[in-house]
């Protein structure tokens, strides 16, 4: 009896026994705060993820702004040919995206770095949160950037408040990079640049200059003292391919190869088969792949290159799965390892127009040939591409008109509407020499279309052809006929759950939340 | 009275008495209470077929010889047997029997309670009722045989999972599937995963590692109530599977033989008149053509099903053992598709120390083996390429020449006519993209039992139970290249399973007083689970290093190779059970337990009590009743039961990504998590006529789940310091049903005994809140038309699907010549059975037993995405009838001209609402079905005649699912896709309904 007891009592012991609950409710596969201290990985083990989600994937960037700025188009009828190609709204993924797997760990990784006093660390998320929302915003204009992470329903930033806070904690960031040049905690954690500090402070300040130009139509004042003082700045400027902002890849293949070459789903535009075909730009070899149907190529057949209209109308994916695919090199996860966020061309294309603005430090005017070509010369010279010489010069060619060998008569066809050449033209107007620098600019952005579609909605270049189909409709707002999509809409899940916030974001925007509204540096108004 | 009323009834449906023999026996049979005679008594000559039975004045005449043993029995009255002498005259006074009322059953933690004291809704299905129809899952045979049970079987076939929810869905968070508990020991039921609307494949799950044939008897105890001494593991219900175990005396050794073969019941109804203009995928032409029209039943083959289980069982006093060998050898109704399974089985126990020790060990093992399991959804199923096929094509050519050889890669190459996200060739799939899921399960376990008084007893368990489960599918080179890369891709994974339980129970039974008893409990238990502990890769569309090579070496460096870990969780408890009667009549049971959780660990909420009170009274002992109420007893019960948090919420670490970086954590910490709380009230009457011969039960339950631990994804507007999720407490769902067990024997005669019973079941879900945010919305899963959500004041499986826009005169509104619909999916009824009735009968005469199970599930919606596509295909026979009456008739107006609408073109109007994303509201239907679910015929072999060493031998029909009475569905609604929580109720491409048909041969020596 008295051993019955002690049974007893034993089971009641154990019973009570919880210090192994912890340790059991975490799972051994996971790395908390603790475990990560050694090599510092506490604090810098998380960028990668972060950087590794600035370009989206096939829904929320492929179907999105890369169709909108004409770089890539689908074969692929998704939803009847009714989606985001065609103006109607399917996909809306960004918004979250860089929210959740940007916004979120870098608010937190900053608390992190600020407890341990890695003051470069704390700078280098907070560039990365400019790098994401200043993305984000040329989707939907107001965006919760200076509001972010309230517990309350946070108040979105009209743009201008928005601009205004990327410029002043670039600031902030590019001063801390550069007290900091010989810093050398970066380096474990940084595929980018090896952890030079002093480049990052060139991209920050070169990122100063891109949203500067942004601006330039809409808050000319605001434009010509950030674009004066990022031409200024001793931090320099991203003037040599060696200086590119690349995002690792992180051993991943190039997320188009895999919906061009798995999913069969993306393929060249015809634009770019009309622009890089009409100016014989050697570049179109290493952006595509050639045709193997020579019978769809009979118009041009000494460039063997077909792509597809954007918002083409479509009977069945089969149909264009034989047009110009991309570059196979694109497939090799082993000889395309990054993906540039920002490289010299775009500088020197900024440049030629802020010298067409007359921003000091630009050169003025009389420099612009110079910019411009430097950027073409740039961008060949990163594609590996030969004959620039040629290029440049070329007074004559102009883009050409597109046929869609597929479709019956003139469907998906068009006329080509650009009558500008490449060769600069010194003696021509401001207007057609901004045609010229963005049109290149819009050519060498390649890969990385961000900024071409908000080019393209700033200064009207280059001159893209509207859509087949236009499926627009005012479920999300109608694009009037002849025009292009404006914005994203804001997303559902905030126009449900935040809809007082919503409201209000949408009397920043200054019109209805649809698609055809355009955004504050959007001003519609002549370029000059 | 009521005696002779059966009598009459007895001679109304002509039953006659037998033979005659050399010596005519008479008598008089008497009720020993009153001394009233006795009619309808029988009377049998044991080991033979002659039997006769008394008259309405308790007599009877019946020819036998001297030594034979004639049998007296009567319901409700304790038989009797008499050795015939010398004299000719037998009077019998019959006993009323109590035992047949003091039936004993087995309840929450292995303890035996009589069933007359319990104050909740227990109910058992005994052995021969599960394995009639030989199911592989013995769960499957459940259905309709209990009320309040709701069964789905997967449509994966052998081996495949069911989902088991009793009394309604009670959590937000978990698939609320009861605990099951093997001879009072819970098991691991880790599920596998489970398919959705875009593809996937049944991982099965714990239950088919048992042999069905092992089992003695299942108890269901269907409220916490009954379970609240199994803790929050038991919150949802406890299924007690009492195994079988040797018994002392002669060696018995058994060997039942089952063979059945499986055929598909329906298939959708398709055209093969219409095909596609030129190379479109769709069959759209107007044009009819002399078109193949048998591959897709050619498809489909005739599946085997081969089941042999051998016992042998025996013992002496102090040991008794039982050993069983089961084998399952089974192929299904599609090419490649195979299950096979062995179970070994043994247990034994032996007492020790004056009879004073029991000890009992037990082991299971099973291994199991399935190729070919086959997937749901859109991706990488065979049914897809199959049903959509366009007409005009040759299937032929892409049967016999699923692959072709590719000479620009020296490799066989697929053979498809198109390039399709949703299609392959489906004897592609079947031959080229292999998938085996494989198990090797251990079960053991030791119970020691000590009656240390003839009162107090004390028992320690322990068990414990292993698995090793593997899943691989290897998709060779230019397999689907959305999923697959053009060199393979590889799918692996490996896990285990690990469950270690331990408990001690001292119990305590006495009588406190002349009129009192007292039953006892005291124990703790501890229970340690890990789950998903292993590894796993999948390179999808990353690419292998060398084509078709499925091995670790072959990976790129852009492949992850993941740890996984599905969660580990100890819980502890103590707990009492009290029970205390007062002259047999009037049952007071008290239960307590303090539970502690691991999941809950950092939170100070970790250790959580909750308590159970129910009463019984035996009112037909109380009061007298009518001689006709044989029995009649209402219970109460209230139980709390609390339901801890999943594994690892609590506080969530950082994870590895594929680019090498840490993923950082985004979902908030909980450390004020508080367990869930499920309160249960259940009230209950059963009552017992004529003798027993009807039985009436009849359970109200009210179960009110609060506190539900809901996870809440954060908008980026209020992301709470760089979080995208948190969890809290809120939350309340009730569930509130009836259910209703009717049975009776309306005839038994010496020869006839028909055994009938109704089950009916009704059960109504509401989620009265959702948490703070009055809009929230719970997403169980949606894809294009169809969603599954949960909303404050809605029910679990509610379903939205888009509907037509309608006009106020109700027609559908047209713009530019097609039907618009509403921009968002909107409500139109709830997957569940509005209520549910099983009739299960059981028919002998003399030798023969005939088994007849009706099962039939009314109201409810369901939602097929495969009508849908096959629509939007132009392959449904619905989309060639309309074609061939020059187009689809409708009631509709035109948006902008408002002239009426007619007729709409076949094409048109198909490929609108049909298709992946079209008018949901087209492809809803109703789930009200009635089958014929089992059918079964024995014949019990005269084995004396034999001359053989055979002690009996049954040969028997069996049939299962064999055609449905009444079904609106063009699919089997009872079949699920996934049997998790989501998914439920859709048909995307799911496997066709199958019943089967066979043989059955038991022999016991």
């Amino acid at each position: 009896m008295k051993k019955l007891i002690y049974l007893i009592t034993m089971v009641f012991a154990f019973s009570a026994c919880t210090k192994d609950f912890e340790e059991t409710n975490t799972n051994p596969y996971q790395l908390s705060g603790e475990s990560l201290q050694e090599d510092f990985n506490h604090v810098g083990a998380f960028y990668p993820s972060m950087l590794s989600q600035i370009f989206g994937n096939q829904i929320d960037h492929n179907l999105t702004n890369v169709t909108f700025s004409q770089h890539l188009a689908t074969p692929t009828p998704f939803v009847g040919g009714v989606n985001n190609t065609t103006f109607y709204i399917r996909w809306n993924g960004y918004w979250a995206r860089e929210y959740d797997n940007v916004m979120a760990p870098a608010d937190q990784v900053i608390e992190i770095a600020k407890e341990g006093g890695y003051t470069v660390f704390v700078e280098w998320a907070n560039l990365i949160k400019i790098i994401s929302m200043s993305r984000v915003t040329t989707y939907y204009g107001p965006i919760i950037y200076t509001n972010y992470g309230s517990t309350e329903n946070a108040l979105y930033d009209d743009e201008e408040t928005l601009y205004t806070a990327f410029f002043a904690d670039l600031d902030r960031i590019i001063a801390e990079f550069k007290a900091n040049t010989d810093y050398a905690g970066l380096k474990n954690f940084d595929a980018s640049y090896d952890g030079d500090v002093s480049k990052w402070a060139r991209y920050a300040n070169s990122l100063r200059l891109q949203l500067a130009m942004r601006i330039s139509k809409v808050a000319p004042a605001m434009a010509k003292a950030e674009g004066e003082k990022a031409l200024a700045d001793s931090a320099g400027l991203i003037e040599s391919n060696d200086d590119n902002f690349n995002i690792s890849l992180y051993g991943a293949k190039f997320h188009p190869a895999q919906i061009a070459f798995e999913w069969g789903d993306t393929r060249m535009s015809a634009t770019m088969e009309s622009i890089l075909i009409g100016y014989k730009d050697a570049r179109i070899e290493k952006f595509f792949s050639p045709v193997e149907d020579m019978s769809l190529v009979s118009d041009h057949p000494d460039w063997p290159y077909k792509g597809i209209r954007n918002g083409a109308e479509i009977v069945a994916k089969d149909d264009r799965l034989g047009f110009s695919t991309l570059n196979p090199d694109f497939n090799e996860p082993a000889k395309v390892t990054k993906r540039k966020v920002m490289s010299a061309d775009e500088v020197h294309f900024l440049k030629a127009e802020a010298a067409l603005r007359e921003w000091a430090g630009s050169g003025g005017a009389a420099m612009a040939k110079t910019h411009y070509e430097a950027g073409v010369r740039a961008s060949f010279a990163l594609w590996g591409a030969g004959g620039v010489e040629d290029y440049l010069a070329d007074n004559t060619s102009l883009p050409i008109d597109y046929n869609d060998p597929v479709a019956p008569g003139t469907v998906n066809d068009f006329t080509n509407q650009i009558t500008n050449t490449v060769a600069w033209d010194e003696s021509a107007s401001n207007e057609v020499k901004l045609e010229k620098i963005i049109t290149q600019k819009w050519i060498a952005a390649y890969t990385n279309e961000m900024e071409a579609w908000v080019d393209y909605r700033r200064t009207g270049y280059p001159k893209l052809p509207p859509v087949y189909q236009n499926s627009s409709n005012s479920d999300w707002g109608v694009v009037p006929e002849g025009e292009s999509i404006k914005r994203m809409p804001f997303v559902q899940t905030e126009r449900e759950g935040n809809a007082a916030g919503v409201a209000d974001a949408t009397q920043k925007l200054g019109g209805p939340d649809e698609i055809n509204t355009r955004l504050w540096w959007d001003t519609g108004a002549p370029n000059f | 009275m009521f005696k002779k009323l059966i009598f009459f009834l007895v001679l109304a449906l002509g039953i006659q008495p037998l033979l005659a023999q050399n010596k005519t026996l008479t008598g008089v049979v008497t009720d020993a209470t009153d001394g009233s005679p006795l009619p309808g008594v029988n009377i049998l000559v044991q080991g033979s077929t002659v039997g006769t039975q008394t008259d309405f004045d308790g007599n009877y005449t019946i020819e036998a010889s001297s030594g034979d043993v004639l049998v007296f029995s009567f319901i409700g009255m304790k038989s009797q047997s008499i050795t015939v002498g010398a004299s000719n005259t037998i009077n019998v006074s019959m006993e009323g029997d109590a035992e047949q009322l003091g039936e004993v059953v087995v309840t929450a933690l292995g303890i035996k309670r009589q069933a007359k004291a319990l104050t909740y809704s227990q109910q058992s299905v005994q052995s021969d009722e599960l394995t009639k129809t030989r199911d592989p899952n013995f769960m499957n045979s459940i259905a309709g045989k209990a009320a309040g049970v709701e069964i789905k079987k997967s449509t994966s076939g052998a081996g495949g999972s069911t989902q088991i929810v009793l009394r309604g869905n009670k959590s937000l968070s978990g698939d609320s599937s009861p605990l099951f508990v093997i001879d009072g020991i819970p098991m691991a039921n880790n599920k596998g995963s489970q398919p959705g609307m875009w593809g996937g494949t049944d991982g099965g799950d714990g239950l088919s590692a048992i042999n069905p044939d092992d089992i003695a008897s299942i108890s269901i105890l269907k409220g916490s109530n009954a379970a609240v001494l199994y803790g929050s593991q038991g919150a949802n219900g406890v299924v007690l599977i009492t195994t079988k175990q040797g018994v002392s005396g002669k060696t018995t050794v058994t060997f039942n033989s089952g063979y059945t073969f499986e055929h598909f019941l329906e298939l959708p109804d398709l055209q093969f008149k219409y095909g596609a203009i030129g190379s479109a995928k769709e069959s759209w032409s107007t044009t009819p053509g002399d078109y193949q029209d048998n591959y897709v039943e050619e498809f489909f083959q005739t599946g085997h099903n081969f089941n042999n289980t051998l016992t042998v069982s025996g013992g002496n006093d102090k040991t008794t053992a039982y050993f069983s060998y089961g084998n399952t050898t089974a192929s299904g109704i599609t090419p490649e598709n195979k299950y096979q399974k062995n179970n070994f089985t043994f247990k034994q126990s032996t007492k020790m120390f004056n009879d004073k020790v029991t000890i009992t060990s037990n082991v299971i093992m099973a291994i199991e083996e399935t190729k070919n399991r086959l997937p749901s959804g859109y991706y990488l199923n065979p049914l897809t390429g199959l049903y959509m096929f366009p007409r005009n094509r040759n299937f032929y050519d892409f049967k016999n020449n699923y692959q072709v050889f590719n000479e620009d890669r020296n490799l066989y190459a697929q053979n498809w006519f198109v390039s399709d996200h949703h299609q392959s060739n489906p004897y592609w799939i079947i031959n080229k993209q292999p998938r085996t899921d494989n198990s090797k399960r251990i079960i053991g376990s030791l119970n020691i039992a000590y009656d240390i008084t003839e009162e107090l007893a004390f028992q320690v368990r322990g068990n414990y139970d292993y698995a090793v489960k593997e899943y691989e599918q290897q998709h060779a080179a230019t397999s689907n290249s959305t999923n697959v890369h053009p060199k393979g891709a590889w799918d692996y994974r490996k896990y285990d399973d690990k469950l270690a339980y331990t408990d001690a129970i001292l119990s305590y039974n006495t009588d406190l007083s002349e009129a009192i008893s007292f039953n006892g409990v005291l124990g703790g238990s501890y229970q340690k689970t890990i789950y998903g502990d292993g590894v796993s890769v999948n390179t999808g569309t990353d690419g292998l290093l060398y084509p078709n090579q499925y091995l670790f070496q072959n990976l790129p460096n852009n492949v992850q190779v993941q740890s996984t870990y599905g969660g580990s969780v100890i819980k502890q408890g103590v707990f009492a059970n009290v029970q205390l009667g007062y002259k047999e009549m009037l049952f007071l049971d008290l239960a307590g337990r303090n539970d502690w959780a691991s999941t809950l660990a950092l939170t100070g909420n970790d250790s959580y009590f909750y308590p159970s009170v129910g009463v019984t009274a035996i009112v037909s002992d109380m009061f007298t009743l009518p001689e006709s109420i044989s029995f009649g007893k209402l219970r109460a019960s209230y139980t709390q039961v609390g339901n801890e948090v999943p594994f690892n919420r609590i506080n969530p670490q950082n994870s590895i990504s594929v680019n090498g970086g840490v993923n950082r954590n985004t979902v908030k910490p909980f450390f004020d998590a508080k367990p869930e709380i499920i309160t249960s009230w259940e009230f209950g009457t059963d009552w017992r006529f004529f003798q027993n011969r009807l039985a009436f039960d009849f359970t109200y339950y009210n179960i009110i789940s609060n506190d539900q631990f809901i996870e809440i994804p954060l908008l980026q507007s209020e992301s709470e310091g760089g979080f995208t999720t948190k969890f809290i407490n809120a939350g309340e769902v009730t569930n509130k049903g009836v259910e209703i067990t009717l049975s009776a024997t309306p005839v038994r005669t010496d020869n006839v005994e028909w055994v009938t019973a109704f089950n009916f079941t009704k059960n109504v879900n509401e989620i009265v809140d959702l948490g703070p945010d009055e809009d929230k919305e719970i997403n169980l899963g949606s894809s294009e038309g169809y969603t599954s959500k949960l909303k404050k004041g809605g029910s679990f499986n509610d379903i939205y699907v888009r509907k037509f826009v309608r006009d106020e005169q109700g027609r559908i509104v047209f713009d530019a010549g097609k039907p618009t619909r509403t921009p968002l999916a909107e409500y139109v009824g709830n997957l569940d059975p509005e209520w549910s009735l099983g009739w299960n009968n059981n028919l002998s005469y003399k030798r023969f037993n005939l088994g007849v199970q009706i099962n039939g599930k009314f109201g409810g919606k369901v939602f097929s995405q495969t009508e849908s596509m096959l629509d939007g295909a132009g392959v449904s026979q619905r989309s060639a009838d309309a074609r061939d009456a020059g187009g689809v008739t409708v009631n509709g107006v035109d948006k902008t001209s408002g002239n009426a609408i007619t007729t709409v073109g076949a094409e048109t109007w198909y490929r609108a609402i049909g298709d992946r994303n079209g008018v949901g509201e087209a492809y809803v239907y109703d789930r009200t079905n009635i089958r014929l679910s089992q059918l079964s015929l024995g014949y019990n072999i005269d084995v004396d005649k034999l001359g053989l060493p055979i002690k009996s031998a049954t040969l028997s029909f069996i049939g299962n699912n064999l055609f449905f009475i009444s079904k609106e569905a063009p699919f089997d609604p009872e079949l699920a896709m996934s049997t998790s929580r989501n998914s439920q109720g859709l048909d995307n491409f799911n496997l066709p309904s199958t019943g089967t048909y066979g043989f059955n041969l038991k022999v016991t020596f």
